[in-house]
């Protein structure tokens, strides 16, 4: 510690010269593109995620209509099956696709953005 | 008044004004750290700057301790990065002292001896001597930031701190 070695007299000139430093600008320079970032993300996180929780929902009923309801319920779906599910609702309705889209996109702007 | 650990879990859920406490409360520090450390003003600020925003994005990996040791080691590593794209114009510029800092005649002369004694220690001494009694870090903390063992960091410390007296006694006399 600088105590230890006895050098408090060179760290009081040294801070003397820090302490002359306009903080104002460079405070204000270093938020700036903090707020700015804030500004459009919420807007947009917000936004995207609306619009395809909207999609989503306007589309339930016409999902539901179109799966297919098994005599008796098997809860062991494979992948495949499940794969084959969701490309053939893509195929009667394309919202369904534009929904997960937006959500997929949604948890990738998330991932790129999120701070550590 | 609330603590950097404080302030700092608060900015790591999205509190702005808590960062901004943050930087207004370690600025000095830091851009001294960066002034002392690139010798070239114009570039300093914009490294401390980086250095800030980076602490922004990783605020979140703050586990406590020194902030200022912290933000220091970050703002080393910003420095470190800078001065690899920019190695061949890293050169001592004396003119860059008196831009670096304005203030008084007395005071700007005092800053021109503790700036030119400074500048005329060998790198690794000159580093340990910004970090440690510039910047206040502990030798621990500076070990830390400069990947250096401690007992490297003390000696390189002590010695610079004998050649900084010298150079000022130096200076008074003469």
């Amino acid at each position: 510690m600088q105590t230890e070695d006895n050098y408090t007299d060179l760290t009081a000139l040294f801070e003397a010269q820090d302490a002359s430093l306009d903080a104002d600008t460079f405070v204000a320079e270093v938020m700036k593109p903090i707020r700015n970032r804030a500004r459009w993300r919420t807007p947009l996180l917000f936004g995207a995620g609306g619009l395809g929780l909207g999609a989503a929902v306007s589309q339930i009923s016409v999902v539901l209509s179109e799966l297919p309801v098994p005599s008796t319920p098997n809860i062991d779906v494979s992948l495949s099956a499940a794969q084959e599910s969701v490309s053939s609702l893509a195929n009667v309705n394309p919202v369904w696709a534009l929904a997960a889209g937006v959500v997929i996109v949604c948890l990738g702007f998330i991932t790129l953005t999120e701070r550590a | 008044m609330q603590s950097d650990t404080d302030l700092a879990a608060k900015a790591a859920k999205g509190g702005e004004a808590a960062f901004e406490t943050l930087v207004r409360r370690h600025q000095a520090t830091v851009r001294g750290l960066t002034r002392r450390l690139s010798r070239r003003p114009v570039d300093a600020d914009d490294i401390a700057q980086a250095a800030f925003l980076t602490a922004w994005r990783k605020i979140g990996s703050y586990a406590g301790g020194s902030f200022k040791a912290w933000i220091c080691q970050i703002a080393y590593r910003e420095f470190l990065q800078a001065n690899r794209k920019t190695r061949p114009e890293v050169e001592f510029d004396e003119s860059a002292h008196i831009i670096a800092f304005d203030n008084s005649a007395s005071r700007m002369a005092e800053r021109l001896d503790l700036d030119r004694a400074l500048g005329d220690l060998p790198e690794n001494q000159r580093i340990c001597v910004v970090m440690c009694v510039a910047a206040g870090l502990s030798h621990s903390e500076a070990a830390i930031a400069t990947g250096w063992p401690l007992g490297t960091v003390k000696s390189h410390v002590t010695r610079g701190v004998v050649a900084l007296r010298k150079h000022l006694a130096a200076e008074h006399v003469a």
